[in-house]
């Protein structure tokens, strides 16, 4: 090993006094790698599982036009021969009123073909009351906030109003009849909002109730899992564009888009959140890394007459320097090392903290209400990682650096003559 | 006089002190031949510790010519090789025990082979700290402490110490134990010796006495 990160080491860590600054040093580190990669974990964990969420209720792709679409089927057939394209199903949206026991709830209704959706997105898996199975034309699937709000479970019977059925009561002074549709299950994303106002009822009860037809809303894609979904987005486009003016009729604003393209906005303010936030985080690691310089320049002060000695016994002037800045970079290292354990740890056990956190506070409710989890979801991408790692090491051994050019400066002669 | 181990002419050394300009050296002149021992004397302030500065090379000269004997490469690794210093307050490095202390002149020329070890090892049994050699400095006396530091001029076997009062701090039966060490391994090594010091009784125990007066060295 050479000389001066041999002696950086020994310095560092020698015991007594000096090992108790360095120890200080570290934590400080320590503790700003750790905040980082709780934050940047919890906060990359959500915008996974938003992202997952966004994925599995609307596919990969979705192709939409200004109007309806009419003719789903043939448009389906051109997009399932584009290369990459899985399956692909047709769906409906729009808002109801629902009512059970006289509680009224107006939610989103999302009309599905029950033959094909699960091919596409994985909806079942969030039906926890009854079965998607159980879905067909006189049955619904309700919202698990939804339902809880209305007091309906599997097997009640609500009623159904839509805007069609109010625009024919305007209009043809008919009597207004709602439709009554039996709970077949409920589900539950685990997105607040998604739970507390939407509503799955088949395509054909859908268009029955929208009076579409057979044209749907939209098509959803499922694209072979590792490609690219704007690149698949893309290649549809290409192919509806070539069947334009033959089997396919001509429709205004027809365009395939990737979810991620669908949802850019919403994922930029996610992005921007997570920079923001490590921007302002960063600066803890930056207090650290001037505490290690003040520590560092203190050693250079105190070390003075060692440094003319070194001189003395013929180290070069650089190596010196290198000897003082391989001391930050050590502390930057160990700190670093440190924060990992730590903020691991924290995030491996960070459920179980925040319940003993709203234990105490009793703000569990409030925390799903308004934050729309109950766990505290993670997911630490190999890029943050990296970030955070070589965050700390550079800003420790730029800490090293101011220090460790004043102890290369000092003459030899001049620092032997220190008293 | 044998070759000369290190050789000055007219060296001169001027020191800024506020608006006034500090002429410490005004051509002093030293020859020094292999293993010869030579002692300087002088007033506090007179540049003593100037001068071994100059001869080590740590300092740069203002005028003169200073010439090194053979061997000694350039820059700081050839003052390692060339040139064994020991200081008025030992500078042991106090994270480090007496052994790697003694080693730490040979790890900065390059990683210690398996002969360092057993010269460090030889060494601290010379100086009488055989069973110490595991201590750090805070766990030795004045004496120990310069005595390791001794063994640590004497590593990486060089042609010349160079002693600024190594006994100043060490009380007289410390001082004497120390002085008879530092000339009999000089001796015994062949190794020249510049002795700085106060004292007329080990100045007097060198080959040669020269004292520093005005800035000139002269015959004591």
């Amino acid at each position: 090993m050479p000389w001066y990160l041999y002696l950086a080491l020994k310095q560092l860590f020698s015991s007594g006094q000096r090992l108790f600054f360095t120890l200080v040093s570290a934590v400080s580190v320590a503790l700003g790698v750790a905040l980082l990669i709780i934050v940047l974990s919890v906060m990359g964990g959500f915008g996974y599982e938003i992202r997952q969420k966004l994925v599995d209720t609307q596919g990969d792709v979705t192709v939409r036009a200004s109007s309806v679409i009419p003719s789903a089927a043939a448009m389906e057939s051109v997009i399932r021969k584009v290369p990459g394209v899985v399956a692909t199903t047709a769906s409906a949206q729009g808002f109801v009123m629902v009512e059970y026991d006289k509680k009224p709830a107006f939610p989103t209704v999302q009309g599905i073909d029950i033959d094909t959706v699960e091919s596409v997105t994985p909806l079942g898996r969030y039906v926890t009351g009854g079965s998607l199975n159980d879905l067909d034309d006189d049955s619904i699937i309700l919202s698990s906030i939804l339902a809880r709000s209305i007091g309906a479970e599997p097997g009640s019977k609500v009623e159904v109003y839509t805007p069609l059925a109010l625009e024919k009561a305007n209009n043809d002074n008919e009597i207004l009849l709602p439709t009554t549709l039996t709970v077949a299950g409920i589900f539950e994303i685990g997105h607040q909002q998604i739970d507390s106002s939407t509503v799955i009822v088949t395509l054909r009860r859908m268009q029955d109730l929208y009076g579409l037809g057979h044209s749907v809303h939209s098509i959803e894609v499922k694209i072979a899992p590792g490609l690219d979904a704007d690149y698949e987005a893309e290649r549809i486009n290409l192919a509806l564009g070539r069947a334009e003016g033959t089997a396919l009729p001509q429709l205004q604003g027809l365009e395939a888009r990737s979810w991620a393209e669908t949802d850019q906005d919403f994922l930029w303010v996610l992005q921007l959140e997570k920079n923001i936030m490590t921007l302002i985080l960063l600066f803890v690691v930056i207090v650290a890394a001037f505490l290690t310089m003040s520590l560092l320049l203190v050693l250079v002060l105190k070390k003075t007459r060692e440094i003319g000695l070194l001189g003395a016994l013929g180290a070069s002037r650089r190596a010196i320097a290198f000897c003082f800045c391989l001391q930050g970079i050590c502390i930057g290292v160990v700190g670093t090392a440190g924060g990992l354990v730590l903020g691991f740890t924290f995030l491996h056990f960070r459920n179980d903290i925040v319940r003993l956190v709203t234990r105490f506070t009793g703000s569990q409710a409030i925390l799903e209400q308004f934050y729309q989890f109950s766990e505290l979801p993670s997911h630490t991408s190999g890029h943050d990682l990296a970030f955070v790692i070589l965050a700390a090491i550079i800003l420790s051994a730029l800490a090293g650096i101011i220090p460790a050019a004043i102890a290369g400066n000092l003459k030899p002669a001049e620092a032997l003559r220190n008293e | 006089m044998s070759e000369a181990v290190v050789s000055a002419r007219g060296l001169r050394k001027s020191y800024r002190s506020g608006d006034r300009n500090l002429e410490v050296l005004r051509g002093a002149d030293l020859d020094v031949g292999a293993g010869e021992s030579v002692s300087i004397r002088g007033e506090s302030g007179s540049g003593k510790s100037t001068l071994l500065h100059l001869l080590a090379r740590l300092d740069s000269l203002d005028a003169g010519t200073l010439a090194w004997g053979i061997s000694a490469g350039p820059g700081p690794r050839g003052r390692a090789r060339f040139i064994g210093m020991v200081f008025q307050s030992y500078y042991l490095i106090p994270e480090l025990n007496a052994r790697d202390n003694v080693l730490m002149a040979r790890r900065i020329l390059g990683r210690p082979d398996r002969a360092a070890y057993v010269r460090a090892d030889g060494l601290i049994a010379r100086v009488g700290l055989a069973q110490r050699a595991g201590h750090l400095p805070s766990q030795l006396s004045g004496g120990e402490c310069q005595r390791v530091a001794v063994a640590r001029a004497l590593m990486n076997s060089p042609r010349l110490i160079l002693a600024d009062e190594p006994t100043g701090n060490l009380d007289e039966q410390t001082a004497d134990s120390v002085m008879d060490l530092l000339l009999s391994l000089c001796s015994e090594t062949g190794t020249a010796l510049v002795l700085v010091t106060h004292n007329a009784g080990y100045a007097a125990r060198t080959q040669r006495q020269l004292f520093l007066h005005l800035g000139v060295l002269n015959p004591a």
